[in-house]
């Protein structure tokens, strides 16, 4: 950014309606802003002195938003296929689409599976400063699934959680250490819940549809397995365990199960399992090729009804980046997944508050304090906005009606199965440490803090 | 999406034609038959035209019988095989199908392992493109000539009982024919162990006339057409040592047909293991050979169609 003058000017956010789904507070309110933590919140008219006016009168103000499952491909390797995405690209993507932290998976080349990884992705992170971006690091050496990753190590660097991401941890013994050792260092423990041998040459949802289109399936107990037995595994145990993009409604029902018996068992939705079913696949088209895969109209449902009741605590997008040459092949040897950030929240809108399932305070929880929670970063302030906390702030213009379309994003990756789609509801600014990284209030009765350049690529 | 009929005339699946379509299309390779008996001599509906035969999956007699029809129609063809192509070397399937594209061919006949594959290119190039086999997906032609072997046979296809005995989660030749002959108004019986015949293939098709069963002795006495398929054991099926005992087709199983019911395989045969040698060169039952002929002529006729001819 250029305007070192306006760097840390405050700012004054006046007459939103703000949401802090961790206190339940939702009325109309003004909010200063100031180096870099929220100095006052009130319902009454705060003077702005030398503040920097937004005028927010309509929109949403909540604490910015996190993403807790996105993979921005760096590093990517020596020799290996070119950046799709990198923390500095994807950092972007992320604010534009109104989040202000996200948490990269591990499973780039090479995997972050020691400190010095963790210490590299901070670097990077620090060096792009558009949103913040936290390490979720390997469970496992390399994600191989064999003997335990420096989880100690990592934790002390800034790890905010661990994972295999992208591989299951099959070994129930190996999961077992795991989970103690996450336990340990209070750290989450993130599954991809994927049964190895059930899902050899799987790329699409098991049955009818897959059987006519002569591709192999992926059945839903795969998912399940490895949910039921991670919840024994982990009885004795306690780690907070969180199963990552549930597809199938069964797993819903066992998430669900061991949260009333008092496990710290969560789960979380992603926008493609709560919008699209498999029927996507049927002309293969690849966009519509995701890990796990896309299921069916009762698993669309039941994901809802666990949104609803609170099983499924969390919304994360698995933003998967990937070059269009691996797109456009065969079902068979495509890559699997979408981008997310840059249209997520929209499309959860459509999914969760179009369908009458939630509020917007409702949803914003499961994009904030509920994330932040599971991270451990909640006693930091992160996913709350509250007076001497942390000032990240997104405000969000509910009923903003758009069209996503690909010229909108400035993410790398493309690879979209939602664009021409019609959405309402979009992030209008994103405040990361008291300073405006995304603007959309150019047309608003406002004196911005200072002019936004698009965030850095 | 099975047959394009825009500018271009794609042949991808038997899944969507219509009954009608299909009946247009076989009549047409009743008429080829005679130059495929040497009886009347090659016509030259399609002289000087190009068509390529991409096959980047082993092939011998749908390669051989595609060679076959485009020279009877005054065709040249153009071969491009896996072994040794471009694809083996990392290239993707599009960029083979544009660099086939820009030779300036008429038409692109191909096999891929790939299912959706000739899907794929058909809405990436310019020219007509014939599905030869795409993975587990589909075989048009080779559904297309198994069901004028039968009409030949049997006459009207309508109300007759058609058992496909076998392999069939990893058989394109199944699932041709399962949509050709329910669009033809004929009854499917898919047959074989819970592994290979999967009671999901009942909803291969909106057709209510297709069922799954895993026991042939029990259906032997009411077919009209027994379709023995290979296990194909390159695509990872697997069998138990019960196999033969219960789902080859040996002579004492073939006494139980009716007299009528003829013997069918798209081959290559694992003779002695789905068919025993007796049975497939049973003079009388056997339309094995009759099934090769038929696919020179089924073949000429898609691609006349294909070339607007």
């Amino acid at each position: 950014m250029t305007y070192a003058d306006d760097e840390c000017r405050p700012i004054l956010l006046r007459g939103g309606r703000l949401i802090d789904p961790a206190t339940g507070f939702d009325q109309t309110a003004d909010v200063l802003l100031a180096e870099g933590l929220a100095q006052q919140i009130q319902t009454k008219r705060i003077d702005s002195g030398d503040a920097a006016v937004i005028d927010a009168e309509g929109l949403i103000v909540c604490p910015g938003l996190l993403d807790i499952h996105v993979h921005f491909r760096e590093p990517s390797g020596d020799g290996g296929p070119a950046h799709d995405e990198t923390i500095a690209t994807g950092s972007a993507a992320a604010l534009n689409g109104g989040f202000t932290t996200v948490c990269v998976m591990p499973n780039t080349t090479p995997a972050l599976d020691t400190a010095a990884m963790i210490q590299f992705v901070q670097d990077r992170a620090a060096e792009s400063d558009n949103c913040r971006v936290l390490a979720i690091g390997c469970a496992t050496h390399q994600r191989a699934g064999e003997t335990l990753a420096e989880i100690g190590a990592m934790t002390k660097a800034g790890a905010v959680g661990f994972s295999d991401d992208g591989s299951v941890v099959a070994s129930a013994a190996v999961m077992q250490k795991v989970l103690r050792t996450a336990k340990t260092y209070d750290r989450c423990f993130m599954q991809h819940c994927q049964e190895p041998t059930l899902t050899a040459g799987g790329v699409m949802n098991a049955g009818v549809l897959a059987q006519r289109l002569g591709l192999g399936g992926w059945p839903k107990v795969a998912e399940e397995l490895i949910i039921a037995r991670d919840i024994m595994l982990n009885r004795e145990i306690g780690c907070r365990y969180h199963a990552q993009h549930v597809s199938s409604g069964g797993s819903v029902e066992l998430i669900r199960q061991a949260r009333a018996g008092g496990q710290p068992v969560s789960g979380e939705a992603s926008p493609h399992h709560l919008l699209l079913t498999e029927d996507a696949c049927a002309d293969y088209d690849t966009m519509a090729k995701m890990n796990p895969p896309l299921r069916t109209q009762t698993d669309v449902d039941a994901l809802k009804a666990g949104v609803a009741d609170g099983t499924i605590t969390v919304l994360a997008t698995d933003h998967a980046p990937h070059p269009m040459h691996t797109k456009r092949t065969d079902f068979a040897a495509a890559s699997f997944g979408i981008v997310g950030l840059e249209c997520a929240l929209p499309l959860y809108a459509k999914a969760l508050i179009a369908d009458g399932v939630l509020e917007w305070a409702e949803m914003l929880k499961l994009m904030t304090v509920n994330a932040a929670e599971l991270i451990g970063l909640e006693a930091m302030g992160l996913g709350r906005l509250e007076v001497g906390g942390p000032a990240d702030v997104t405000l969000i213009d509910p009923d903003a009606k758009w069209t996503l379309s690909q010229e909108q994003f400035v993410g790398t990756g493309v690879n979209c199965p939602f664009f021409g789609w019609d959405v309402v509801g979009r992030a209008v600014g994103a405040i990361v440490g008291g300073r405006l990284k995304m603007s959309r209030l150019e047309s608003r009765n406002t004196e911005t803090p200072k002019k936004i350049e698009t965030p850095k690529g | 999406m099975a047959v394009v009929e825009s500018n271009l005339r794609h042949l991808l699946a038997l899944d969507g034609m219509s009954g009608g379509q299909i009946t247009s299309l076989l009549d047409r390779a009743e008429r080829y038959l005679p130059i495929v008996g040497r009886e009347q001599p090659p016509i030259d509906v399609l002289g000087r035209r190009i068509i390529a035969n991409m096959f980047l999956e082993d092939s011998t007699r749908t390669r051989g019988s595609f060679t076959v029809a485009a020279q009877r129609l005054g065709a040249q063809t153009v071969e491009l095989t896996g072994k040794g192509s471009s694809i083996s070397k990392g290239e993707s399937l599009l960029d083979t199908a544009w660099t086939i594209e820009s030779f300036g061919v008429d038409a692109i006949v191909m096999r891929t392992s790939a299912a959706g594959g000739a899907a794929l290119v058909a809405a990436n190039v310019n020219v007509p493109v014939i599905n030869a086999g795409d993975g587990r997906h589909e075989h048009p032609t080779q559904g297309l000539l198994d069901l004028l072997t039968m009409r030949q046979r049997l006459g009207d296809l309508r109300g007759r009982r058609v058992a496909i005995v076998g392999d069939i989660a990893n058989s394109r030749v199944a699932r041709s024919n399962v949509h050709g002959l329910t669009a033809l108004g004929a009854e499917v019986v898919l047959i074989g162990p819970p592994t290979l015949a999967p009671q999901s293939l009942a909803g291969l098709s909106p057709a209510d006339n297709i069922t799954v069963s895993h026991d042939l002795d029990e259906q032997l006495a009411a077919l009209d057409v027994i379709m023995m398929l290979r296990v194909q054991f390159e695509r990872g099926a697997g069998i138990s040592s019960d196999y033969h005992e219960l789902y080859g087709l040996t002579a004492t199983r073939t006494q139980r047909l009716p007299e009528h019911a003829i013997v069918m395989h798209p081959g290559p045969m694992n003779r002695g293991l789905e068919i025993d040698a007796a049975v497939a060169d049973d003079p009388q039952r056997s339309a094995i050979r009759q099934q090769v002929a038929n696919g020179v002529a089924v073949r000429m006729a898609v691609l006349a169609w294909a070339l607007g001819e």
